[in-house]
């Protein structure tokens, strides 16, 4: 298969201005990414997500490793590696809010070196794609928050890239937009064949969108899978467990001890075991005291589960 | 090369753009410049000697001009990367294959264009407001005009990497008003050094021509060499400082707000 991106071994650190104190940010990040293929860089808060984002545009010289697009360095071949790719990389805030909209299109596109002339249909077929058509004489700062994510969307569009990088594209977005976004994204990956790079700590956009996950915790790599695969592999394991009753201060110890990854809500037990045989150890603690149980229940699984549950490994291990 | 045109067309027109939109914001700028024109005009009538007045006030006019041309045109550039950096706009325009520093030249070349059509206009204000009239003779000022606007882009780069650094650039810019007022009112005749300074020789060969009637036919060698000069090196200087301000800020993340 062909890789388009090719993340390699890429490592930044920041050094504060004031107290002189280094920060590192990524550290030995390596993924690839496949023409056509929609991955979903995942992580929580400071996990590192923009910071891999920001090197994959050029826009940051990583200290270490490196990253190439189309076969062009980042950093050496920056402006032909640029031909390959647009980001969205702030949302809103990578628009001029006190231009309108057809403005903004139009000063983006021009930047890329388009003519009057060569924009036209692009821009026009964006509005009606987005749904911007009535908007286009409106300033930015009057449009909907919604409406911003989608014009600064749309700017990305403009240049017809290959790969799209987001970052945080439904952040801060009603539940109702966040869908618009999202369906948007999907066509635009499903019908457009483009490779699209989405940061996010939004778990439905990743179990939605997404073919791939490549989840990232202090600057690191700690899985790099399909998303269904991933999925799978938890849902063997995951169980909940309704007791009727407390267990016993002893029973918690033994349970720390044995699955420390457990977790409680209310009289609910949540744990994930590795092998399905670990059942019966857990029935064992809980039998102890004669504990009451209510029901047994394999969770639910879904993909916030399985990355909290990811985190949680990493931060104990 | 038509690409280099659209990138310069779209920036000259979004500077038309943000300038009509805050109209009321462009048009005290100019009634204060004027209304501090018509401060020094009577000044000169009331304190200067009445039989050099009106060379004083030509002189004012020239010097007043090019003050409020260079100023405006090199804090613009100033604001607007800082301002941008801040917005999260600045890093969109590094997304551009254009490479920033075209799209940095075709914005600075855009301020420099509506900033000198507006400059025209408070010239002939100016004139008209004193009946001093200058020697125009755009024949001979507009190539010097040209060099001297090298010289002036060599600073607007150097401003607009400084600005990228230096987040909290403004307390600079108020300084920079008052070193440029040194730069466009002291006459080479009085600190001749400063003929290294960027755009001085420009300025003050453009007031032999508008005061003293020169023609480009009265300047030495030496005049032409000192002005070419000026403008390659500053503009040579400026790009580069400009260029090593942008990869260290590469470096270090600081294209962005953070
Ligand atoms: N320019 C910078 N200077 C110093 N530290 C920085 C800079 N940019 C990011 N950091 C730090 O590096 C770490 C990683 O930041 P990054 O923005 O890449 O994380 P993220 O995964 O995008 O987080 P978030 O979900 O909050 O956006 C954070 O702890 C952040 O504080
Ligand atoms: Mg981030």
């Amino acid at each position: 298969m062909d890789s388009i991106i090719k993340v390699d071994g890429i490592r930044k650190i920041y050094k504060m201005r004031k107290t002189k104190e280094i920060f590192v940010a990524v550290d030995d990040v390596s993924f690839e990414v496949e023409k056509g293929e929609i991955l979903g860089l995942l992580g929580p808060n400071g996990a590192g997500k923009t910071t891999t984002i920001k090197t994959i545009c050029g826009l940051l010289v990583p200290d270490e490793g490196a990253v190439t697009i189309n076969g062009f360095d980042s950093v050496k071949k920056r402006n032909k590696a640029l031909r390959h790719i647009s980001a969205v990389l702030e949302g809103n805030r990578n628009l001029y809010w006190r231009m309108t909209v057809e403005e903004n299109l139009e000063y983006f596109a021009g930047n890329r070196g388009m003519s009057r002339k060569a924009m036209k249909p692009h821009i026009d077929k964006l509005l009606e794609q987005f749904r911007l058509k009535e908007k286009r004489q409106e300033l930015v700062n009057k449009l909907s928050r919604g409406m911003q994510q989608k014009l600064a969307i749309a700017v990305a569009m403009l240049a017809d890239t290959d790969v799209i990088l987001l970052d945080e594209p439904t952040l801060g977005l009603d539940v109702e937009t966040g869908y618009e976004v999202r369906e948007i994204l999907r066509s635009i990956a499903k019908k457009e064949g483009k490779t699209i790079i989405i940061s996010t700590h939004d778990m439905p956009v990743v179990q939605d969108l997404c073919e791939r996950t490549v989840i990232i915790n202090n600057g690191r790599v700690i899985a790099d899978e399909s998303v269904d695969h991933l999925l799978q592999l938890f849902k063997t394991s995951a169980y909940q467990i309704s007791l009727k009753e407390p267990i016993t201060d002893e029973q918690q110890e033994m349970l720390k001890f044995e699955f420390p990854l457990h977790s409680w809500k209310g009289l609910d037990l949540q744990v994930s075991l590795e092998e399905e045989q670990e059942i019966y150890a857990l029935m064992d603690i809980l039998k102890r005291n004669h504990t009451p149980i209510e029901t047994i229940n394999r969770t639910e699984i879904n993909f916030e589960k399985v990355f909290m549950q990811l985190v949680k490994e990493e931060a104990a291990s | 090369m038509t690409t280099l045109w659209n990138v310069i067309r779209v920036n000259t027109k979004k500077e038309y753009v943000e300038m009509k939109r805050y109209f009321a914001n462009t048009l005290s700028l100019l009634l204060t410049f004027y209304i501090i024109f018509l401060a020094m005009f009577f000044g000169i009538q009331v304190i200067g000697d009445p039989a050099e007045a009106g060379a004083n006030t030509q002189f004012i006019i020239v010097n007043y001009i090019f003050w409020y041309f260079a100023m405006m045109t090199l804090q613009s550039i100033g604001w607007t990367v800082s301002d941008e950096a801040m917005r999260g706009t600045l890093e969109q325009l590094y997304m551009s294959p254009m490479g920033a520093w075209r799209i940095l030249l075709s914005r600075l070349s855009g301020m420099i264009f509506i900033h000198f059509l507006i400059v025209i206009l408070l010239l002939f204000l100016s004139m008209l407001t004193t009946g001093e009239w200058l020697n125009l003779n755009p024949a001979a000022t507009i190539p010097i005009l040209l060099l001297t606007i090298a010289s002036m882009i060599g600073v607007g780069f150097m401003i607009a990497g400084l600005s990228i650094i230096f987040k909290q650039i403004s307390a600079f810019l108020q300084i920079l008003q008052f070193i440029i007022m040194g730069l466009t009112f002291v006459p080479l005749s009085v600190a001749p050094y400063l003929i290294a300074a960027p755009f001085v020789k420009g300025v003050d060969m453009t007031r032999q021509i508008m005061i003293h009637n020169y023609t480009l036919a009265d300047f030495s060698i030496s005049d032409y060499s000192w002005l070419i000069a000026n403008a390659v090196v500053y503009g040579i200087i400026g790009v580069s400082v400009y260029l090593a301000c942008e990869r260290y800020a590469m470096k270090k993340g600081l294209l962005g707000h953070y």
